[in-house]
């Protein structure tokens, strides 16, 4: 049992269904992200452990505690909106305490308590001004400090960056983040920015349409994903899917495809597993990150399964830090990362590299990735 | 030089530009012709008015009909001026005006954030309120009023104005709070508001715009109503607009009209203050539920 649970939860509007059940332990002051496309069910999961929309069927336990029916005020929550919901009519100080005067704690009390968030967050002066003559990121602050004013068992964050302008997006992040490891409360956060989610989470749960994807830790997110989904929705550029016949021939298992100009190009296949070898004859979809397909000096040095072959390049987009080249494998544009002064040219035919040890394998029909 | 040209949509050259400020004047001093003429009769002498010229400005200035319309003409029974029947409005007025916009806000506040199966139904029977003409509720309105026991008291009629009212305040509220972040209400509800505290600490104080738009509506209407006032008031709680009426019509006696325009005056006043004081805001609570809804 961990802090938070949520077993089989399932949400129904009419006869559609959007979420099907979902099962998530969230262990006490860890950092979940639910992370998914517009409609995936990601906000919906969060308003029914908020208490503001009603669970279908299944349950959602805090502490043990039986949640359903429970109202949002007594769940000992507190929760951050994507539009900040500050009450228009009040200033700052009164926003920050609204709650605490609703649980009729006394006036003494709400003020050191004010105070103190105030500090934490840097608003100090801002306790007396009206929304409205707040910056954006002034009224993220202050979002918070509402939120954290009532010292909730668990913190519920709705979108919060996705108002703010891209630079300030970044240093909100990484307050949240400090935040969290200062505070080390247990955070539930919705985003359908997948760097919000690597950066932030200490876990994430992918969803789309209605279901969990996959849940686990960023790393395993990104290394191993479940399915074709996770795979392509979370990183950017997204993962490389390139279709490959398994040719396993004794011990050696082969992924065969073919590069720009028709030459057959053999991979030689990293801890290939049982489920791999049976598909020996069948095609299937090689996933490679585009920092796993490079040039061949770019290659981490580390690894010991690094494969070459040779392909055009179709079109450089330098990015500063990285330039992306794209080309062809198996007929599926694929992008590499290579290092920023790379020679590649449009045009050019150069050695492409590619870091067996991070490649993963997709069924082609199910979509799920074969171990 | 394009910085120096005005801000306008068409560019007009000075001759046109006369032409519409001469057409401009000539309705505005069309519109204000009766307000004058009220104003200058109501304070000459009688002899002056029968005898004379109705545009003209008075020879002798006179504040005699506006105190005799005020407290001595003769409206009822006895020659109590209109003093009794304008407190009489005001009695009416306030608590109606009160009631119904405080309902109305109510009402908007339920159909858009407490949303519930069949609200938008609901909310299209009461806008349907808004259309109903007045003579078709006459003879089961008097019903009612008779079994509630108010016919003929000034509590019947703020009853029926608040009733004809409430399908235009809860309109106006509707449209207002349909724009109305509905992430407040929830961010209220967690931080352990309830569903009256919602309303008066969070609602009601960001409404001030829409508040005005109904008030004024109401205050308007509601003192100018004729028919409702005339059909289920009596003697004691007649309201200025049949009070006038009585002033004017009565059929004995020589015609004052000096006194009339006074009373026609006195009777205009109220809603023309109203309008003064929060008409700026009028305009801008139309536009701001206008958006949404």
């Amino acid at each position: 049992m961990g802090f938070l649970d949520i077993d089989s939860a399932s949400k129904t509007y009419g006869s559609v269904e959007v979420l099907h059940n979902v099962n998530i332990s969230v262990g006490e002051g860890e950092f979940l992200v639910l992370v998914g496309p517009s409609g995936c069910g990601k906000s919906t999961l969060l308003n029914m452990i908020a208490g503001l929309e009603d669970i279908t069927s299944g349950e959602i336990r805090l502490k043990g505690n039986l949640m359903n029916g429970v109202h949002p005020s007594r769940r000992n929550i507190a929760m951050v909106f994507q539009s900040y919901a500050l009450y228009p009519n009040m200033t700052v100080a009164q926003n920050i305490t609204f709650g605490l005067e609703m649980h009729k704690v006394p006036k003494a009390e709400r003020e050191s308590a004010m105070q103190e968030v105030a500090e934490l967050l840097q608003i100090g002066g801002l306790l007396d001004r009206k929304p409205a003559q707040l910056s954006g990121g002034q009224r993220q602050r202050v979002a918070m400090g509402r939120a954290l004013v009532r010292n909730p068992e668990v913190f519920l964050f709705d979108e919060p960056l996705s108002n703010l302008d891209a630079k300030l997006r970044v240093d909100m992040r990484t307050e949240i983040k400090k935040l969290h490891q200062n505070l080390g409360t247990t955070i539930v956060y919705v985003t359908h920015d997948q760097i919000e989610a690597m950066t932030l989470s200490t876990r994430i749960a992918v969803m789309n349409e209605g279901h969990v994807q996959q849940l686990g830790t960023p790393k395993e997110i990104y290394d191993t994903p479940a399915n074709l989904f996770v795979a392509t929705f979370m990183g950017s550029p997204s993962m490389n899917l390139v279709p490959v016949s398994i040719n396993a021939n004794g011990e050696a298992v082969y992924a065969e495809t073919s590069n720009s100009f028709g030459e057959t190009v053999k991979l030689a296949v990293y801890e290939a597993g049982s489920d791999l070898r049976s598909m020996s004859g069948k095609t299937v979809t090689l996933g490679i990150r585009p920092e796993a397909l490079t040039d061949k000096d770019g290659a981490d040095h580390r690894s010991t399964h690094v494969e070459r072959c040779a392909s055009t390049v179709g079109v450089t987009e330098p990015a500063g830090s990285d330039t992306f080249v794209t080309t062809s494998f198996g007929g599926a544009d694929c992008v590499a990362r290579m290092r920023a002064d790379t020679d590649a040219s449009p045009g050019a035919v150069i050695e492409f590299a590619f870091n067996m040890e991070n490649a993963v394998f997709f069924d082609p029909e199910s979509g799920i990735r074969i171990g | 030089m394009a910085a120096m040209q005005q801000e306008s949509a068409v560019r007009t050259s000075n001759a046109t530009r006369v032409l519409i400020y001469l057409l401009l004047l000539l309705f505005a001093f069309f519109y204000l012709l009766p307000l004058f003429v009220m104003g200058v009769n109501s304070v000459k002498p009688l002899s002056e008015i029968t005898g004379g010229n109705m545009m003209a400005l008075p020879e002798m200035w006179t504040l005699e009909p506006w105190r005799k319309a005020w407290s001595e003409a003769q409206v009822g029974v006895q020659a109590t001026g209109l003093k009794p029947y304008f407190w009489n409005s005001i009695k009416m007025v306030v608590p109606a005006v009160f009631i119904s916009t405080i309902l109305g806000a109510l009402n908007g506040y339920v159909l858009t954030k407490w949303r519930f199966r069949g609200d938008t139904i609901l909310f299209g029977l009461m806008l349907f309120a808004c259309f109903i003409p007045f003579q078709i509720v006459l003879i089961p309105m008097a019903r009612m009023l008779g079994i509630f026991g108010l016919a003929g008291t000034t509590w019947g009629l703020v009853l029926v104005h608040v009733v004809y009212g409430i399908g235009f305040t809860t309109l106006y509220f509707r449209n207002y709070y349909a724009a109305f972040p509905t992430e407040l209400v929830r961010a209220a509800q967690i931080d352990g508001a309830g569903f009256f505290q919602i309303f008066w600490r969070i609602m009601l104080p960001s409404s001030g715009p829409i508040i005005v738009v109904s008030v004024i509506w109401q205050f308007t209407n509601i003192w100018n109503d004729f028919l409702f006032g005339a059909s289920f008031a009596d003697f004691s709680s007649q309201p200025m607009t049949v009070a006038l009426n009585n002033l004017v019509q009565s059929s004995t006696g020589v015609k004052e009209y000096n006194v009339h325009f006074a009373g026609a005056i006195l009777a205009a006043l109220p809603t023309l203050l109203v309008y003064v004081v929060a008409g700026r805001f009028f305009v801008r609570g139309l536009m701001a539920g206008s958006v949404k809804g």
